[in-house]
């Protein structure tokens, strides 16, 4: 298993605390200067945090505590296999010396560490290309290069430093199938940095949402995506039905709107406490016609993208919207233009609420969803 | 000469704050007259005898000497060399295991050949023009000390033009063959390719 708890501020605030199982594929996702990488340089020694630790399979890697470093096993050291987001191959190795380079201190006998480096081409599909330099290779197959020689030292844990980010639609998902397939045979755990919720969700067990340096939390994807544990990391997941309101024993308010939703109380949240609630788009159906409890609402904002639109609905008499995505088929059995009226439903078993607290208050971080 | 280039360039090339003062020292003969070195040099080592053989006015003299004003030709293309090699190339070596002599032997050195043949013919074009250090420090005693460059001199002032044509003729071949390497082996169009860069 890897156990990590770090903290740094220079020269990025960093404070990451992650377990990844031995055969999970975890994926840290956050937005662009978050920290993810930095968490991976990190746990690689390629970088120092100021505190913390950094266990793998019950081995100390590094142990820091008040800015004294106790353990600091220097990377080389460290088993990990890393694949960079550009390749990082060596220009001017073949595809089979990249590998076999890996191995040369656990194999001291250089025809032995070309077999394996050419069993570990065959088991990427890429054996063919063993005797090519990586300028001859396209970003795919350097990718499958890296990703071999990633995994030939048989590492401990293996840090994916947006491994996709690079290379076309296609060879995304042919190399999305090699590492499901990879994953299966390595009971080592898998880190995986990545920018795009959808292939996080895809292929990870479980999702850590970073931002400004900080976890914020730590789920499967279906939690972080029902039960978010806060506004922010409702709107780093891409929930865009974010709002605030006051909670008191199942009334639920609605700021900027006089409605007041019937929701379940779980008996987490004290009465009058002020709330952050979300609904997912699974929860919000739309009809022609009212129902008992549907809201009236003007379409305000109307935009197709291909066979998907994006509407946002406001509520009558109110400064609140409701945005919600249809097939455009969906959009035309519903007459939905600019400017007309619809029916807004909420299934409030749906509704997940936060109770709201200041930036420092460092219950924000401990709350569970 | 080349083996302290790549010394002093690796150094340079990973050099922290102090930096800026090591390769202004370093490239300090580049820009210095050569018979203000020269002076340093005979007042510096007037003296000194390596093995029982003086350092001014020996073979043995001129070759230091040499070496000091050449330094700069040395490291410079290698420095650059290092420098061009991606800092993720050396953090992949260290996540392949491997130790920094051994990333050093594997990757870095392979990397960096261009430039080490670039400085190898810099250095000698350079080492075989060489004139006023020579002249201060090793005098021109013929067949010990009297460089080509200085045998040119000596035979413009005795009026023998047709040798010192022929010799210059050759200095000149010499010195255009070496350059034009240098400059084609830093031409950008290898150094893509060479460097695994976009």
């Amino acid at each position: 298993m890897l156990k990590v708890q770090i903290k740094q501020t220079y020269p990025m605030p960093l404070q990451i605390q992650l377990e990844c199982l031995p055969g999970e594929l975890h994926a840290l996702v956050g937005p662009s200067g978050s920290g993810k990488t930095s968490t991976l340089r990190v746990i690689a020694g390629l970088m120092q945090a100021d505190e913390g630790h950094i266990q793998c399979a019950d081995m100390n890697w590094f142990s820091a505590a008040h800015a004294q470093v106790e353990i600091n096993i220097p990377t080389a050291k460290r088993s990990c296999g890393f694949l960079f987001q550009q390749y990082a191959l060596f220009p001017h190795l073949s595809a089979l010396e990249n590998i076999a380079i890996s191995l040369q201190n656990a194999y001291p006998n250089t025809k032995e560490r070309r077999v394996i480096a050419q069993q570990w081409l065959e088991k990427l599909g890429i054996s063919a290309l063993a005797q090519r330099i990586p300028h001859e290779l396209s970003g795919g197959q350097q990718q499958r290069v890296a990703l071999a020689r990633a995994l030939a030292r048989e590492p401990q844990v293996l840090l994916l430093d947006e491994p996709f980010s690079a290379i076309d639609i296609p060879t995304r998902h042919a190399l999305y199938k090699t590492l499901a397939s990879i994953r299966k045979e390595l009971n080592i755990p898998i880190l995986l940095v990545t920018h795009d919720l959808k292939e996080a969700s895809l292929l990870a067990d479980r999702i850590t949402v970073i931002d400004q340096g900080i976890s914020l939390q730590t789920a499967s994807p279906r939690v972080l995506f029902q039960k978010p544990r806060n506004s922010r990391v409702a709107q780093l997941v891409g929930i865009n039905n974010i709002y605030t309101g006051i909670f008191s024993a199942g009334s639920l308010s609605w700021d900027g709107c006089n409605r007041i939703l019937q929701v379940l109380d779980k008996g987490k949240i004290p009465a009058g406490q002020k709330v952050a609630w979300v609904i997912p788009q699974s929860g919000i159906s739309v009809h022609e016609q009212a129902k008992p409890n549907s809201l009236v609402a003007t379409v305000h904002q109307l935009s197709s993208i291909g066979q998907i639109a994006s509407i946002q609905f406001q509520i009558r008499d109110s400064g609140v919207f409701v945005n919600w995505e249809a097939s455009s088929a969906e959009v035309k059995r519903l007459s939905i233009q600019l400017g007309s009226e619809a029916h807004i439903e909420f299934d409030t078993k749906q509704i997940h609420i936060m109770p709201l607290r200041p930036i420092n208050d460092p219950r924000r971080l401990q709350e569970s969803p | 000469m080349i083996p302290l280039g790549v010394w002093c360039a690796y150094r340079l090339a990973n050099a922290g704050s102090f930096k800026v003062w090591l390769e202004a020292g370093l490239a300090l003969p580049l820009v210095l007259p050569p018979t203000v070195l020269g002076y340093y040099f005979l007042v510096g080592f007037g003296g000194t005898t390596v093995l029982g053989v003086p350092l001014v006015f020996s073979f043995t003299g001129i070759l230091i000497a040499s070496l000091i004003v050449n330094i700069p030709f040395a490291i410079q293309p290698i420095q650059r060399a290092f420098e061009s090699i991606d800092p993720q190339i050396r953090e992949a070596a260290k996540v392949c295991g491997l130790s920094p002599w051994q990333a050093f032997r594997l990757i870095e050195l392979p990397l960096i050949w261009r430039g080490i043949l670039s400085a190898s013919a810099l250095t000698f074009a350079h080492t075989l023009g060489e004139f006023g250090v020579v002249l201060m420090v090793g005098g021109a005693i013929p067949g010990e000390t009297k460089t080509a460059s200085i045998a040119i001199y000596d035979r413009v002032q005795s009026f023998d033009t047709a040798g010192a044509g022929m010799l210059s003729l050759l200095l000149l071949a010499i010195s255009l063959i070496a350059i034009a390497l240098s400059y084609g082996l830093f031409n950008p169009r290898y150094r893509q390719n060479q460097l695994g860069r976009p």
